[in-house]
């Protein structure tokens, strides 16, 4: 029993740390035209394999666990990385061709995130994807692109793209089955987590050099109280993502109780802490050159995919755990 | 990381389980009175003759010298089986004295007092709070003049909890006059029989008489009972406190899940005013719910904290943050539950085990505000986890 990364985990962590601070830093959200994974940032991760950590040597893969998929999208979350990001991986652990696979691990091919939305679609990812993805809680279907008709929407999150359509173009492939579900809730689950740390990490840096009243912020109780809240809601959400982590690599019967307790409490980690962020920042905290509102912006979208809110509590509500 | 209990784990699990199943007292505790505190002794004692006393303590003290993960399987087999409460009279000596003891006490202290802890035939009180040093703890007042070889002891303690049933308490006083705050302090041992103690019953919101003042009016402690050195008992009292926010609450973390297991069943059959079962509004089976989901954190943050501690050998910081999110969890079930069941809430004579409900309702305070406030804790927290400027 050891809920920590521990040895491998934890190079695994600091390299994914490390790559993506340097190839898609948060920052890169203030410059125009910055939304989703494009062809070189696709091939630039591809290279790496950060696409394929969870699928099998046999297929191409890295052939590692959930346990890394949650911790390179907690890396991930910190950046604001795009939900294609995750599709593209998605994509990478369900295609059975060979070929298209692989052009998927390498970046070649690109794959958007669709989600339904009553009678419509709406499609999150870079206008030069030629496929999608489209998950529910038992089935995963991709789709080609070809001949779409999407309308753009503006988009809220500077993440990410939006686009709508009525009709879905040639569907590719079906795979019945929980496991692509699974991996997209614990990925999105990672990413609040990483948002939930980087809103305090945000605070806490800053809370120990600005001034006001002749003291630091960090040293008045109306500022280090909620800071240590802030801290506390990350200790459980990333507790319990490492458990649901864990207990899908280790095929628990009750696995799926946990990724729907991990992804509730990142869902609301991740957004009391950006809305924390930006109050205990005060008034820089609401302008558009800072990164507080690129956090809540993104935790906004990521906490609406791979279970929301009412639909996790109603499984929870009459799920149990394990013996 | 990986979620594997040891095949040692489990067949320690199995045979608790067994032999809690089997052992757990039928009888109701007593809510109040000698006759609490004689239960609680006698379900200590069936457990220390059976083997089943300190499982994380080590052998040389009677202990079963397990690691903290298996405690961890102890505590979740207790609240399976419904064992009497772990919080009641043995606390303080179990959770506090017995560790600190353990960690800083001289042999002779040791030889005496620990396989009397552990077999309940001594029970202990904390006297650290003082009327004017509560939550600013460095502040106390109460004087310990050395005269020979003992100590002469002078002043009051408050919410003192269960002194009248104490043999032995946890004794925090000023030995050095001219000291100021955390310095000049002296951590000693007191005998609770000792001439010149009055206790003075404080009764609470939750109908009871378990917390006390007490006086001590000259009252002659032996120098050898002090333990740690004279003047640097707060580095003893920071041991005792954080056996407290390290394992203290061990017990809630991993019973919770079960509490608001029971309180969904309830919301199944309860009706409402309007005639709906209470599981059907959709507030409160939200917030049963998203509990259940805190709960269920809380076991992981439980087991994620007694894993690294069972590796480092020491607790971490984290302790203060399980602290509030327990206790916050804690109060949140009791609120919905107070929904849910209506008017049957109000009915309140003081007994726990005859309305546990309205019993844990009260407690949240107790839970919030004992053992370090919630907002000492958020101190501790900005201090120690995230590194903030001291406003203090």
């Amino acid at each position: 029993m050891y809920l920590a990364p521990d040895g491998d985990e934890i190079e695994i962590a600091n390299a994914a740390a490390e790559f993506l601070a340097d190839a898609m830093p948060i920052e890169r959200l203030h410059s125009v035209n910055s939304a989703d994974l494009n062809a070189s940032l696709r091939s630039t991760l591809g290279e790496m394999g950060w696409f394929a950590l969870a699928v099998p040597e046999a297929k191409g893969g890295s052939g590692l666990t959930p346990v890394e998929h949650a911790l390179f999208f907690r890396e991930c979350g910190r950046q604001c990385a795009p939900v294609d990001l995750l599709a593209q991986c998605l994509a990478a652990n369900m295609i059975s061709d060979d070929g298209l696979r692989q052009s998927v691990i390498s970046g070649e091919t690109g794959v958007s995130l669709i989600i339904a939305d009553g009678d419509s679609f709406r499609i999150f990812g870079s206008s030069d994807a030629t496929h999608a993805l489209l998950v529910s809680p038992d089935k995963a279907h991709l789709y080609a692109l070809d001949g779409l008709d999407a309308e753009v929407r503006p988009a809220l999150d500077p993440a990410n793209s939006i686009r709508t359509t009525m009709a879905l173009p040639g569907l590719v492939e079906t795979v019945a089955g929980k496991p692509i579900w699974q991996l997209g809730q614990l990925g999105t689950a990672a990413m609040l987590v990483g948002i939930a740390e980087a809103s305090l990490d945000l605070i806490v840096e800053y809370a120990k050099v600005r001034e006001t009243f002749g003291r630091k912020i960090g040293a008045w109780q109306a500022v280090r109280h909620p800071c240590a809240d802030m801290a506390v809601r990350v200790e459980a959400a990333r507790s319990e993502l490492w458990y649901a982590a864990t207990a899908l690599k280790e095929g628990r019967s009750d696995a799926e109780v946990h990724l729907d307790a991990a992804k509730h409490l990142a869902n609301l980690a991740a957004h009391a802490n950006a809305d924390s962020n930006i109050q205990l920042h005060g008034g820089i905290g609401v302008t558009d050159e800072h990164n507080a509102h690129l956090l809540l912006k993104h935790a906004m979208l990521l906490s609406r995919l791979f279970g929301t809110k009412r639909s996790l509590l109603a499984r929870l509500l009459n799920a149990r755990l394990e013996d | 990381m990986d979620l594997h209990f040891s095949e040692a784990d489990q067949e320690f699990r199995a045979r608790a389980r067994e032999w809690l199943t089997a052992n757990v007292p039928t009888a109701k505790r007593p809510a109040h009175g000698p006759e609490a505190a004689q239960f609680d002794r006698d379900w200590q004692r069936k457990m220390y003759d059976n083997g089943w006393a300190g499982v994380a303590w080590p052998k040389e003290y009677g202990g079963l010298g397990l690691s903290g993960l298996q405690q961890v399987i102890w505590y979740e087999e207790l609240a399976r089986a419904h064992a009497p409460h772990y919080i009641n009279t043995t606390y303080i000596s179990l959770m506090h004295a017995g560790p600190t003891v353990a960690a800083r006490g001289t042999d002779e202290q040791k030889a005496f007092h620990l396989h009397r802890i552990l077999s309940g035939e001594s029970l202990w009180c904390q006297g650290f709070s003082e009327p004017n040093a509560g939550s600013d703890l460095a502040a106390l007042k109460t004087r310990g003049v050395i005269d020979g070889d003992h100590i002469v002891v002078n002043g009051a303690k408050m919410w003192t909890t269960d002194a009248q049933h104490a043999d032995y308490q946890e004794l925090l006083i000023r030995t050095d006059p001219d000291s100021e705050r955390h310095k000049g302090l002296t951590w000693v041992i007191c005998d609770m029989k000792a001439p010149g103690i009055d206790i003075k019953p404080i009764r609470t919101m939750l109908q009871d008489e378990h917390v006390n003042l007490v006086f001590y009016d000259d009252v002659r402690i032996p120098i050898s009972n002090v333990v740690g050195e004279v003047n640097k008992g707060w580095s003893t009292a920071l041991a005792t406190l954080s056996f407290e926010r390290g394992l203290g609450f061990i017990g809630d973390q991993l019973e919770l899940y079960e509490r608001v297991c029971r309180a969904i069943e309830l919301a199944e059959t309860v009706r409402m005013e309007d005639g709906r079962r209470a599981i059907e509004d959709d507030g409160i089976a939200q917030r049963l719910a998203s509990i259940k989901a805190d709960t269920i954190a809380i076991r992981s943050m439980t087991l994620a904290d007694i894993a690294e501690t069972d590796r480092t050998g020491e607790p971490g910081p984290k302790g203060s943050m399980m602290k509030l999110m327990v206790t916050s969890t804690h109060k949140a079930l009791s609120e919905v539950v107070g929904e849910i069941i209506g008017w049957e809430f109000l009915e309140f004579n003081g007994d726990r085990s005859a309305h546990p409900w309205t019993y844990d309702y009260l407690w949240s305070w107790v839970f919030s505000i004992s053992g370090g406030t919630n907002e000492i804790q958020r101190e501790i927290t900005a201090d120690r986890i995230l590194g903030l400027p001291r406003g203090r």
